[in-house]
């Protein structure tokens, strides 16, 4: 028991953060799961971060009201972003939502009124473990219900093959949407999460090494399941603090090279639903076999005339 | 008329930079298919590679260029081959290659920042090209004339190496379908190898040009490049070496004379505004044909 409150002691800052990582993660889930790939919701992030900082420094608003007007603001402007997203092309999309953060971080540099500016924004207030639990749990509950409803059925759908979606009556660009959207809200509360936990925030803290870690731990958790991008949120942020104590001098490599192997030898990330559905119905066919294999007939005994072991003589 | 003359060299200068910069990153992009985000980090080794060479074995610049920049061609195959190739076949889309250049990005960073005790170096001065050029009315640093120069040549080079060569011809077909151009007897490896090469040479040919004109060789050399030589390629089109360099040209010469006639705080500003407004406006680049193929 007291090696357990020790360990709380040590790592409790970073469970917080790994929670906090795992909205962002979502975020970035929510579209590729629709078959987008974007970095939209680091500005989603900066716009819920930055409000989450202004209704509770300024405004002196509790944490939970500042977490739920952040996921409307990222809300917001992911629909008012969406449609010009969505007229280009995937590459393009790509491309277009890196232009984006770059903008994002100019743009937050040059509103000191309502972003600080160069010199950031601090919050007075940390949000507690549980808090953040519970949001997580909410909002992770909200992925489980999506994942098997119709909208989730569509999504893999679009991702696989858009025209075959097409064709079954599912419109892409609906679909699309409404994955912004929901990349949008989680993302405006993953924002106000950093800044709640961080209590200090800059452009530099919505900028592209934020963009860069979250993709990466998204598709190393896994971006075909809601639960992947939870597991490699965990992952990604505990991995700096694990090899601190092992490889110090060169955490930041080591972090690099354990990405690169997982991409390599699990491209579809840890959580694959597929791969758990192939090693089920692998599992089935061993049973079914195992069962019934002296009903089944053989090569040997349907050879006319002889007995199996004549055949094998 | 003097100071507009010589901010406009500046600008031509730092855009060719970009331009030389994005070829390489559009390149791959077209023709891979793969978003690299470990393309600044072969021009912070390029660079730091030629000040090895300059520094500690004293050969002389421009054999320190051709070091920095076969140097950034091997690095760009080892990244290649290690973590773009495992992926190919895997019909993975973009996402995996992505990822592992992200973990390239980590690693070539911090081995870089490491290797550079996290400071920024500068080639000691009489090391390399630092005097001026007298052009009647204004005088030019050496190192602006040799940037123009080899981005003019590289930029020029390239263009027909794409579009006029056998290997170019090769590069596209794999570019639009990596299946097809093999059936069609294009050795898609080879063409693969020679792409990562040429990307990789020109980003280091970047990064020890960019380098020593700018006295900053660091692991932050290679960000800076890539946010403007991504932006030169968003503008110009991925898939056309004339755009690159035009665009590059371009932000060049805008962020200059922004940064001299407005203010610089919206040096980065107009940049990236110009950069959005292109992609909304004219989604496939300067030269883009402008029509959609949808799935």
């Amino acid at each position: 028991m007291e090696m357990l409150l020790d360990f709380w002691a040590a790592y409790s800052s970073t469970v917080v953060f790994a929670m906090v990582n795992s909205f962002i993660a979502l975020s970035m889930y929510a579209v590729l799961s629709a078959g987008i790939l974007s970095f939209t919701t680091i500005v989603f992030a900066a716009i819920g971060g930055f409000m989450a900082a202004q209704m509770i420094a300024g405004a002196g608003l509790p944490i939970s009201v500042a977490i739920m007007g952040a996921g409307l603001a990222g809300l917001a402007a992911s629909v008012l972003l969406a449609p010009l997203f969505l007229r280009l092309e995937t590459h393009w999309m790509a491309l277009a939502s890196l232009a984006l953060v770059l903008i994002t971080r100019v743009v937050v540099l040059n509103a000191p009124a309502l972003t600080g500016g160069v010199n950031g924004m601090l919050v007075p207030v940390r949000v507690g473990v549980m808090e953040m639990a519970i949001w997580l749990a909410l909002v992770a509950l909200v992925f489980y219900r999506l994942h098997h409803s119709w909208y989730g059925l569509a999504t893999r759908a679009v991702r696989e093959d858009p025209s075959v979606a097409a064709t079954m009556g599912i419109s892409t660009w609906r679909i699309q949407f409404i994955a912004f959207a929901i990349s949008g809200a989680v993302g405006g509360i993953g924002g106000a999460g950093m800044a709640v936990t961080l209590q200090f925030i800059s452009a530099d803290t919505y900028f592209l090494g934020a963009a860069f870690t979250m993709i990466a731990s998204t598709v190393l958790g896994g971006s075909f399941h809601w639960f992947g991008p939870i597991v490699g949120a965990f992952i990604f942020t505990a991995l700096p603090t694990l090899m601190q104590s092992i490889v110090p001098s060169i955490q930041d490599v080591a972090k690099g090279v354990v990405l690169l192997v997982i991409m390599i030898y699990l491209p579809r990330g840890l959580v694959d639903p597929r791969a758990r559905k192939l090693r089920k119905a692998a599992r089935e066919r061993q049973t079914l076999r195992d069962h019934h294999a002296p009903l089944e007939p053989s090569h040997d005994t349907i050879l006319p005339g002889k007995t199996s072991k004549e055949a094998k003589a | 008329m003097q100071l507009f003359l010589e901010q406009l060299i500046n600008g031509v200068s730092l855009g060719s930079l970009y331009a030389l910069f994005g070829i390489g990153f559009g390149l791959v992009f077209a023709t891979l298919g793969i978003l690299n985000t470990a393309h600044g980090a072969y021009a912070s080794w390029a660079a730091i590679l030629g000040y090895y060479a300059v520094e500690w074995l004293q050969v002389p610049f421009p054999m320190a260029v051709v070091i920095g920049t076969v140097g950034g061609g091997l690095i760009a195959i080892i990244v290649d081959q290690v973590g773009f190739q495992p992926l190919r076949g895997r019909k993975g889309g973009m996402l995996g290659a992505l990822i592992t250049s992200i973990a390239f990005l980590i690693v070539l960073d911090s081995l870089a920042g490491t290797a550079t005790g996290h400071q920024s170096w500068a080639f000691r001065p009489g090391h390399y090209p630092d005097g001026l050029i007298d052009f009647g009315p204004i005088r030019v640093p050496q190192m602006q004339v040799i940037i123009i120069a080899a981005m003019l040549i590289v930029g020029i080079g390239m263009h027909l190496l794409v579009q006029r060569t056998r290997i170019g011809a090769a590069m596209r077909a794999v570019g639009w379908n990596e299946e097809a151009a093999s059936l069609g007897g294009v050795n898609a490896r080879v063409v693969i190898l020679i792409t990562a090469f040429l990307a990789g040479a020109t980003s280091g040919l970047a990064g020890v040009l960019g380098g020593a004109a700018t006295a900053n060789i660091s692991y932050q050399l290679g960000e800076g490049l890539l946010l403007k030589g991504f932006a030169a390629v968003v503008v110009g089109g991925f898939n056309d070496v004339r755009g690159t360099i035009i665009a590059g040209v371009l932000l060049g010469v805008t962020e200059v004379f922004v940064s001299q006639y407005l203010s610089s705080t919206y040096r980065d500003g107009v940049t990236y505004v110009l950069l959005l407004g292109f992609l909304f406006l004219r989604p496939r680049g300067l030269f883009g044909s402008g029509s959609f193929i949808r799935a």
